[in-house]
C-alpha cells in the first residue's frame, strides 16, 4: 500500500497536450459501434407507451390501461401516511432486501392458510417491485438460451418479451373460442385450451409454462379440470409453472380461484406471483411478491439482489398492515377482498349491458377487471386497409380514441406476431372505474350506435 | 419517470451541467441508483465486452457485469502515504487496461468506500482514454452533494466529448437521506437512455408514483434555493462534515490513522495498529472479515470489511482496512465514542 503510484498525473496531462491532433477533441465524439446489447433485440417496442400517450392526449373516457380510477381503501392509504409521517424514521431507510419482515410474515401466514401448508417467510416469500418484477426474476432465474417457455394466448404482453430477453423461445398455445349457447352472450369460460394441442407443445426443451388465472385480457378463470390438465403435463415433463395470480380476488358469479400450486405435485415446481396493486387498488405503489419452495425462490433472490436489491420500505409496511386487517376479516362481509369483487361485478354488468346495447359483442369475463368485446359491427366506421402492417384492431382502437374519445386496448397487443390476425376484431376494456366514468362510456357508445343507425 | 419528477430533475441538472436536458428522453427514473446501474449494464453490456472497474468498488458492479455476460477488469486505487490522504490511480496501469474489447469504465465519484473525490485532471485522463478507445463511461455519482471543504464534485459528463458516451447515475436515497424510498435516476444522451428505457419497460416498467411525486416536490423546493446555503444539498453536506471530523478524531484517539474522506459518508481505516490477533480463527477468511465479526460480537460496534469491495486478487491488499459509516445521529456517534474510548482499557 506504500507503493509509489506509478507515473504521475502531470505526466499524462503533458502527454495529452502533445497529441493535440486527436479528432477526439471534437465535441461531437460519438460511439461508433452498435452500442446496445443484443438481448434488447425484438423487445424494444411496447404497446403501452404508445397507447398510454394516445389516451392522455385524446381520451375523455379511458377504459384502456388497467388501473382503477377510484382510490384505494382508506385503511390502506392511512397506513401509508402513518408509515411516511410517523415516528419510526427507520421506515425511510433500507429494509430487508428480500422483503420487509412484517410483510413477508403476514404473506406467509395468509397464503399458507389458503394453500394449506406452512410457508417460511424468509425463504418461501420474496417481495418485488410489482408483480412485473417478480415475473422478471422468474424468467431471468429459470430461462436460458435453448429453453422453451409455453405461453397461453392471449397473454399479458410482457411474458413474450421477458422470455426473449432471457434468451429463451416463447411457444404459444391459444385459448380457442367455442360458440356460446343460442341467445347467450359469450363468456370467458367459452375460451378453452385444446388438450391435445397443449400436450403437443411440451417437449424436452420446455423449461416452464406461464399460467395467468384469472386471465388478462379475457377474464377467464381456469377451472380445476383445466388446471389439472396443465399440472399433469408439468409433472410428466418436469416443467416449472410460473403462475401469475395478480387478479386472484377478482372472481365473479360465485366462481372459485384455484391455486395450481395446491394441486398434487405442483407446489414444488410452481412460483406464484401476486400484486398489492391489484389486491388493494394501488397499482402505483408497485409492491408485488413471489411465493414458492426455497429451491426455486433462492434463484429469484439471486436475480433480485443483483437488479434492484431493496423495495421501498414504507409501501411494504403499509401493505403489511393491509394484509393484517384482511387476515382478521377473512371471509367476512367487511373484508376488502369480499367487497371489491362485489363492486366490480356490478361494474362488469353495467359495461356488458352498455356494449351489448351498442352492438359491440362483449365476452363476459369470469374474473379480472377486463372485458373483451367484438367490434365487427362497427367496422364500417374504420375501413380496412389491405396489406397494412398494422393490425385492424389496433387501427380501430386508435381511431376510436381520436374520434370518440373512448380508450381501449387492441387485443393483438396480447398475442404473438404470427397470430395477430386471429384477434383483429377484438378490443379490451377496463371496468375498474367510477360509476360516472362507466356512465360516460355508455353515453359515447349509445350516441355512436345512434349515429350508425340514423 | 413520473412527469413532475423528470421535469424537476431536468431543471436541477441543467443548472449543474450547463446543458439542456430533455426530461422525457434524457432521463430514466429507476428503483434506486442500483436499478440505474442494472438498467445501464443490461442495456449496454454483453458477452465479449470488458468493463473496467476501479478498486475498491461498490460490490454490485462486479456481479452485475458478470450477469450481463461480460468480463470485469480491475484496476486498483493506490494509497499515497505522503501525508495527504489521497488515493490515486496508477495511470499507466489504467491505460493498459483499455483495449478493443473495453465497452465501458465504471466511475464512482465521490467514491464508496474510500471517499475519494476525483479531480478534474483525473477525470480528464479517464475521459481521454474513453474517447481514444471509444468507450462508455458509467458514472455513479450518488454522493454528488456530499463533498467537503476544499473539494468540488466534477461531472465527467461535462468534459468535452463525454456527454455522448456517459450515463450519470444519481440517488434520492443519498441526496435526501431516504434510502428506503429506492428512487434513483440515469441521465444521458437520448441514444443511450433509450436502451435503458427498453430494459426498464421489460423489468419493472414503473416506479412507485406517490414517492416520485413527493420527491419531485422536494426537488422543486431545493431547485429554487440552489443559490441559498439552506438548500438541503448543501446543508446535509455541512452537517456530515462535522460528523466526519468527529469520527476521524474518535479513531485517532485509539491510535488509528483513518483515511479522511473528501466526500461521501464513509471512512476507512487500517486496524493493524490495534494488533488484534485472530490467527486462531478460520484462516481462509481475510483478516478484515474476521476482525469485523470479532468487533461486532466483542465490542458491539459494527463496520464493513474492505475486502468486500475487492476482487479476489486484491483482497489481501486491503484486508487490514474496515469501513465505517458516519451518517448517524449524534447519540450514535456518542455511543461509538464510548466503545472506542474503552477499547484500550479492555485490551491492555
Amino acid at each position: 500500500m506504500l507503493r509509489r503510484a506509478g507515473l504521475s498525473l502531470r505526466h499524462f496531462l503533458l502527454e495529452r497536450k502533445s497529441n493535440a491532433g486527436y479528432s477526439s477533441y471534437s465535441s461531437e465524439a460519438k460511439m461508433s459501434r452498435p452500442v446496445q446489447a443484443r438481448r434488447l433485440e425484438g423487445i424494444d417496442k411496447n404497446i403501452w407507451v404508445e397507447f398510454v400517450k394516445l389516451a392522455d392526449t385524446y381520451a375523455t373516457v379511458n377504459l384502456g390501461q388497467g388501473f382503477p380510477n377510484f382510490p384505494p381503501p382508506d385503511f390502506l392509504k392511512e397506513a401509508f401516511a402513518r408509515a411516511l409521517g410517523g415516528e419510526d424514521h427507520a421506515l425511510h431507510q433500507y429494509t430487508r432486501a428480500f422483503g420487509h419482515p412484517p410483510l413477508v410474515k403476514i404473506l406467509a401466514q395468509f397464503f399458507g392458510k389458503l394453500l394449506g401448508r406452512e410457508l417460511d417467510p424468509m425463504t418461501d416469500v420474496m417481495v418485488t417491485v410489482g408483480a412485473y418484477q417478480a415475473l422478471f426474476c422468474c424468467f431471468q432465474a429459470f430461462v436460458d438460451e435453448g429453453d422453451e417457455v409455453i405461453v397461453i394466448e392471449p397473454f399479458f404482453d410482457c411474458y413474450e418479451t421477458m422470455v426473449k430477453m432471457a434468451g429463451g423461445t416463447p411457444v404459444f398455445v391459444p385459448l380457442r373460442a367455442k360458440a356460446p349457447k343460442d341467445g347467450k352472450l359469450m363468456s370467458s369460460a367459452d375460451w378453452q385450451l385444446d388438450p391435445a394441442e397443449l400436450a403437443s407443445k411440451f417437449n424436452k426443451r420446455t423449461k416452464a409454462i406461464v399460467l395467468n388465472s384469472p386471465n388478462n385480457p379475457l377474464g377467464k378463470v381456469f377451472s380445476r379440470g383445466e388446471l389439472q390438465l396443465i399440472a399433469d403435463l408439468c409433472v410428466k415433463h418436469d416443467v416449472l409453472c410460473i403462475s401469475d395470480e395478480v387478479y386472484e380476488w377478482l372472481v365473479y358469479d360465485g366462481k372459485e380461484h384455484i391455486r395450481i400450486a395446491s394441486l398434487q405435485g405442483m407446489w414444488d415446481r410452481t412460483v406464484i406471483v401476486g400484486s398489492a396493486g391489484k389486491t388493494f387498488s394501488a397499482t402505483g405503489w408497485k409492491v408485488g411478491w413471489a411465493m414458492g419452495p426455497n429451491r426455486l425462490l433462492q434463484h429469484l433472490r439471486t436475480v433480485h439482489q443483483n437488479s434492484v436489491y431493496h423495495c421501498a420500505t414504507a409501501a411494504q409496511e403499509a401493505v403489511a398492515q393491509g394484509f393484517q386487517r384482511e387476515f382478521t376479516l377473512y371471509g367476512k362481509p367487511d373484508s376488502y377482498f369480499v367487497q371489491l369483487p362485489k363492486e366490480l361485478q356490478q361494474k362488469r354488468d353495467w359495461l356488458v349491458q352498455s356494449l351489448d346495447a351498442a352492438g359491440m359483442k362483449p365476452i363476459v369475463p369470469e374474473g379480472t377487471y377486463f372485458l373483451v368485446a367484438d367490434i365487427s359491427a362497427f367496422k364500417s366506421d374504420v375501413p380496412d386497409v389491405p396489406n397494412s402492417d398494422e393490425s385492424y384492431d389496433s387501427r380501430f382502437a386508435k381511431w376510436m380514441v381520436k374520434n370518440k374519445g373512448l380508450a381501449a386496448i387492441p387485443l393483438s397487443a396480447f398475442c404473438c406476431e404470427a397470430h395477430k390476425s386471429n384477434y383483429n376484431h377484438l378490443i379490451r376494456f377496463c371496468f375498474a372505474k367510477e360509476e360516472a366514468t362507466l356512465k360516460a362510456a355508455n353515453e359515447i357508445l349509445q350516441k355512436w350506435k345512434q349515429e350508425k343507425t340514423s | 419517470g413520473h412527469p413532475s419528477l423528470v421535469k424537476a430533475l431536468s431543471q436541477v441538472y441543467e443548472r449543474v451541467c450547463g446543458r439542456k436536458i430533455d426530461p422525457l428522453t434524457d432521463i430514466l427514473v429507476t428503483v434506486g441508483a442500483y436499478g440505474s446501474l442494472f438498467s445501464t449494464i443490461q442495456a449496454l453490456i454483453e458477452e465479449g465486452d470488458e468493463v473496467i472497474i476501479i478498486e475498491p468498488f461498490y460490490d454490485c458492479y462486479e456481479p452485475m457485469v458478470k450477469m450481463a455476460g461480460a468480463k470485469p477488469v480491475f484496476v486498483p486505487l493506490r494509497y499515497k502515504n505522503d501525508g495527504s490522504s489521497a488515493s490515486s490511480a496508477d495511470w499507466v496501469e489504467l491505460a493498459n487496461k483499455f483495449n478493443s474489447k473495453t465497452k465501458a469504465i465504471i466511475l464512482n465519484t465521490p467514491h464508496n468506500p474510500v471517499g475519494k473525490v476525483f479531480s478534474r485532471e483525473e477525470l480528464q485522463v479517464i475521459a481521454d482514454l474513453c474517447i481514444k478507445h471509444d468507450t462508455l463511461c458509467i458514472s455513479d455519482e450518488v454522493y454528488e452533494w456530499l463533498v467537503y471543504k476544499g473539494k468540488k464534485h466534477v461531472k465527467i459528463a461535462t468534459l468535452p466529448g463525454m456527454w455522448e458516451r456517459t450515463i450519470t447515475i444519481g440517488s434520492a436515497g443519498k441526496t435526501y437521506s431516504v434510502t428506503g424510498w429506492k428512487l434513483g435516476w440515469a441521465i444521458g444522451p437520448q441514444n443511450l437512455i433509450k436502451h435503458l428505457q427498453v430494459v426498464h419497460q421489460n423489468t419493472l416498467y414503473t416506479c412507485p408514483t406517490p414517492l416520485q411525486e413527493a420527491l419531485a416536490q422536494a426537488f422543486w423546493i431545493d431547485y429554487k434555493r440552489m443559490d441559498d446555503p439552506d438548500c438541503y444539498f448543501y446543508s446535509l453536506s455541512r452537517e456530515l462534515e462535522s460528523k466526519r471530523d468527529r469520527m476521524a478524531q474518535l479513531l485517532q484517539e485509539v491510535g488509528l490513522k483513518p483515511v479522511i474522506p473528501d466526500g461521501g459518508y464513509f471512512m476507512i481505516v487500517d486496524v493493524s495498529p490495534l494488533n488484534v490477533d485472530l490467527s486462531d480463527v478460520d484462516e481462509k477468511q481475510p483478516y478484515d472479515y474476521k476482525f469485523v465479526k470479532w468487533m461486532i460480537t466483542s465490542k458491539k460496534l459494527s463496520a464493513i470489511p474492505l475486502s468486500a469491495f475487492c476482487s479476489p486478487e486484491t483482497k489481501r491488499q486491503f484486508e487490514k482496512y474496515i469501513r465505517f459509516c458516519f451518517i448517524k445521529k449524534d447519540s450514535t456517534l456518542d455511543a461509538a465514542e464510548v466503545i472506542l474510548k474503552n477499547w484500550n482499557k479492555q485490551t491492555a
